[in-house]
C-alpha cells in the first residue's frame, strides 16, 4: 500500500515537471514564431539610421514613409492586381476542374479510371519545383511553335512577339491550376465517393443528363470540399515564387512575392524600406489567416499538403 | 437494348468530357515536362527552336557523367540531405510531440499554440527567407547584438583602467592593449607606442569620447565567419526549415489523433501506462500510416525546397549552402544556360525523391505496425 502511495506521489511530481517542461518548450517555440514577426513590424516603421543604431529599440518617430517608398521601389501597385488574378483564377480553376474529374472518377464507371486517377495520385508526390526547367522550356517552345504556325498562316506578323504561355497570365494560370490539381483531385474524389450513388441514379432514371446532374446535384453538394480545396490553395498561390519567377519577365505580369524579392541581399541597404516591403509581402496572408484560421487548419489536416 | 447502348455512349462521352480539362492540364504541367526533361537531359539541345528548327540530337548520358564528377553536385546533394534529415527527424517528431501534448490536454489553450505555431507556413517564404537573413547575416541582428556585448565589456574595462581619471602613461596603454582584441591590434605595427600617441591627441576632459572611439577601434568584433564554412553554414537554414514547417505537422497529427477513440487511451491509462508509454505504444502505432505519408511528403518537399533558401542565402556565401534546386536553377537561368545539365539535375532530384520514398515504404513494411 505504502509503495503504491509513494509511486503515485512520484508519478504526480513527474507529471507536474513534465507539464512545466511542456509549457516551457511550447512557449519557446511560440516566442520564436511571434518575436521575429513583431520585430519586422516594429522595424518597418523605423528610419534606416535608427535601425542601424539599434536593431531592437522601439521606434521613436514612426517613419510611415518607409511604406510609400517600398511600395514604389517594389512597384507593388502593378503587382497586387496580378496576385489577385492568379490566386482567385487558379483557385477557381483548381476547385472546378478537380470536382468535375472527381465526379467522373467516383460516379461513372470506366476502365480508364485506375490508370488516370493513379497518375494524378502519383503527381501528388512530384514537387513541381523540380520541373521548373522543363516547364520553362515547354512554355517558351509552345509559343515559338504556335507563333511560327500563325505566321505561316498570315495571322500574325512576327512569331517572336507571340506569347500565349510564356509572359502571359493565361500561361501562368494554366501552370498554377495544373500544379494544384493532384491534391485537390484526390481530396474531391474521396468526397464525391461519399455522396450516395442513389442520388445520381435517381436523377438518371428521371432522364437527367450528366451535365445537368453535375450542375444540379454534385456541384451544390460539393461546396464544402470546394471551400476546403480553395482555402488550402489560396495561401500557397498568393505566396508562390519558384514558378512565377521563371514564367514571366515583364513587371506588369509579376506578383507580389517577386516584388518582395527585389529587396534581397546587400543590394538593398535601405533597411526601413526593406522591412516595409516584407510587411507588405506578409500582411495579406496574415490577415487571411487571422480571419479563416479555423478553416485553414481544417483544410490542412484534410489535405496533408506538402512542405 | 438500343437505349442501353446509347446510355453507355453518353456515359463514356460524359466521362471524358468531365476529366478532359484535368487530364490536359496534367499532361501540360507534369507528364510532358517529365518526358521533355528526360529527353533533353540526354541531348545536346541548348536553346533555339526545339520543334522543327535547328538540328539537335540525343547524345547519351554525358550530362549525368559530368554531374557525378562535379563536386558542386555532391555538395548540393549533401546539403539537401541535411534538410531532409532535419525535416524527417526534426519536424515530424516535434510536430508529433506537440500534437500529443495538446491532444492529451497536458498543455492547455491548444487552439492558441496551434494557431501560433502554424503561422510561418502561411507567410511567403520569400519574406521569411529575407527576414532570417537579416537576423543571421554578418550585418544582421545576432551579429549586432554580439558586437554590442563585446563593446560594452570593453568599455567597462577601459572605465576601470581610467578609474583615477584620464591620464595617459605606458602602464595604462599596456593595459588597454591587453584588453583589446589581438585582431584589431594588427592595425598598429607597435601597439603601445602608437596607441599612446593617439590617446595623447585627446583633450583630458574627453573621456567619454575616448571610450567610444576605443571600443569602436579595439573591442572584439563578432563576425559569423563560421557561417561561411561548409556544413556549418547549413545550421541556420536547418533551423529555419524546422521553424517553418513544424506547425503544419502539428496540425496534421493532431487532426489524426482526434479521430482515435478515447476508450483505447482510457484503457491504457487504467492499466497503469504513463503518458510516455501511451504516446509511444498506443498513439504512435495508431498513427503510423499518417506518419509514413507525412514522411513521404516531407522528403519530397525538402528535396525540392527552393524559394526559402534562395531568398535567404541564394546558395551562398561562395555556394556553401548550395542545394540541388538552386544548382539546377543556376544552370538554366543564370548566365549562359546549360539546359541539358539543368534537366539532368531535375531528373536526379526526381530519382532521389523516388528512392527515398521507396525506402520509407520499405521501412514501414519492415518495422511498421502490423495490423
Amino acid at each position: 500500500m505504502a509503495r503504491t502511495a509513494r509511486g503515485d506521489a512520484v508519478r504526480r511530481a513527474m507529471g507536474i515537471i513534465g507539464r512545466a517542461l511542456s509549457y516551457v518548450v511550447m512557449s519557446l517555440f511560440a516566442l520564436m514564431t511571434v518575436a521575429p514577426i513583431l520585430w519586422l513590424l516594429m522595424n518597418s516603421v523605423k528610419s534606416t539610421p535608427e535601425y542601424r543604431l539599434n536593431k531592437l529599440s522601439i521606434p521613436r518617430d514612426l517613419a510611415w514613409v518607409n511604406y510609400s517608398g517600398a511600395w514604389e521601389i517594389g512597384e507593388f501597385s502593378k503587382l497586387i492586381g496580378n496576385s489577385f488574378i492568379y490566386t482567385i483564377g487558379a483557385t477557381l480553376g483548381i476547385a472546378i476542374f478537380a470536382i468535375m474529374a472527381a465526379f467522373a472518377f467516383a460516379k461513372i464507371r470506366s476502365k480508364a479510371t485506375p490508370i488516370i486517377y493513379g497518375s494524378f495520385v502519383m503527381g501528388i508526390l512530384l514537387s513541381i519545383q523540380s520541373l521548373m526547367v522543363p516547364i520553362f522550356i515547354e512554355v517558351s517552345q509552345f509559343d515559338r511553335l504556335l507563333g511560327t504556325l500563325f505566321q505561316a498562316l498570315h495571322l500574325i506578323k512576327s512569331a517572336d512577339a507571340f506569347h500565349l504561355f510564356y509572359n502571359n497570365r493565361f500561361g501562368v494560370l494554366l501552370i498554377y491550376i495544373g500544379s494544384g490539381l493532384p491534391v485537390a483531385l484526390y481530396m474531391s474524389t474521396a468526397y464525391v465517393k461519399g455522396i450516395p450513388d442513389a442520388l445520381v441514379e435517381a436523377a438518371r432514371i428521371d432522364g437527367a443528363g450528366y451535365f445537368w446532374i453535375f450542375r444540379g446535384v454534385i456541384l451544390p453538394m460539393c461546396v464544402p470540399i470546394a471551400t476546403t480545396v480553395a482555402i488550402l490553395n489560396i495561401t500557397g498561390l498568393w505566396n508562390e515564387f519558384a514558378l512565377i519567377n521563371i514564367l514571366v519577365s515583364k513587371t506588369e505580369l509579376k506578383s507580389i512575392p517577386l516584388g518582395v524579392y527585389r529587396f534581397t541581399g546587400v543590394m538593398m541597404a535601405d533597411y526601413g524600406k526593406q522591412f516595409a516591403a516584407l510587411v507588405i509581402g506578409m500582411a495579406p496572408m496574415l490577415a487571411f489567416y487571422i480571419v479563416f484560421r479555423k478553416q485553414i487548419t481544417k483544410g490542412v489536416s484534410a489535405g496533408a499538403v506538402k512542405g | 437494348m438500343a437505349r442501353g447502348l446509347s446510355t453507355r455512349g453518353e456515359e463514356r462521352r460524359a466521362y471524358w468530357a468531365l476529366i478532359l480539362p484535368a487530364v490536359i492540364l496534367y499532361l501540360i504541367v507534369m507528364a510532358f515536362p517529365i518526358v521533355l526533361s528526360v529527353v533533353l537531359s540526354l541531348s545536346n539541345w541548348n536553346g533555339g527552336q526545339l520543334f522543327g528548327g535547328e538540328r539537335w540530337q540525343i547524345t547519351g548520358f554525358q550530362q549525368y557523367v559530368r554531374l557525378v564528377k562535379d563536386p558542386q553536385f555532391w555538395l548540393a546533394l549533401k546539403n539537401n540531405i541535411y534538410i531532409v534529415i532535419v525535416s524527417v527527424f526534426g519536424q515530424l517528431p516535434l510536430g508529433f510531440i506537440f500534437a500529443y501534448l495538446i491532444y492529451r490536454k497536458i498543455v492547455r489553450f491548444g487552439d492558441f499554440w496551434q494557431g501560433v505555431l502554424y503561422m510561418p507556413a502561411i507567410i511567403s517564404v520569400i519574406v521569411l527567407g529575407i527576414m532570417w537573413n537579416m537576423i543571421f547575416s554578418s550585418t544582421g541582428l545576432i551579429s549586432d547584438l554580439m558586437n554590442k556585448l563585446y563593446a560594452n565589456r570593453f568599455t567597462h574595462q577601459v572605465e576601470r583602467i581610467f578609474a583615477a581619471g584620464f591620464t595617459v602613461n605606458d602602464e595604462v596603454v599596456a593595459r588597454i592593449v591587453a584588453a583589446s582584441d589581438p585582431k584589431a591590434l594588427t592595425i598598429f605595427t607597435n601597439p603601445v607606442a602608437e596607441l599612446k600617441d593617439l590617446l595623447l591627441t585627446y583633450p583630458p576632459d574627453q573621456l567619454a569620447v575616448v571610450k567610444g572611439d576605443l571600443a569602436n577601434l579595439l573591442a572584439k568584433k563578432w563576425t559569423p565567419d563560421f557561417l561561411a564554412k561548409q556544413d556549418v553554414a547549413m545550421l541556420p537554414i536547418m533551423f529555419v526549415v524546422l521553424w517553418c514547417w513544424t506547425g503544419m505537422y502539428l496540425i496534421l497529427f493532431l487532426a489524426s489523433m482526434q479521430k482515435i477513440e478515447g476508450s483505447i487511451l482510457e484503457a491504457a491509462r487504467i492499466d497503469g501506462a504513463g503518458e510516455g508509454q501511451v504516446m509511444g505504444r498506443v498513439v504512435l502505432p495508431l498513427l503510423s500510416g499518417v506518419m509514413v505519408n507525412a514522411a513521404i511528403l516531407c522528403i519530397s518537399g525538402s528535396l525540392n525546397s527552393f524559394a526559402l533558401i534562395y531568398a535567404m542565402t541564394g546558395g551562398g556565401p561562395a555556394r556553401v549552402t548550395q542545394l540541388l534546386s538552386i544548382y539546377m536553377y543556376e544552370n538554366a537561368f543564370v548566365g549562359a544556360p546549360n539546359f541539358p545539365l539543368a534537366n539532368a539535375i531535375a531528373m536526379a532530384i526526381v530519382v532521389f525523391s523516388i528512392v527515398l520514398i521507396v525506402l520509407t515504404k520499405l521501412a514501414e513494411r519492415r518495422w511498421g505496425a502490423k495490423e
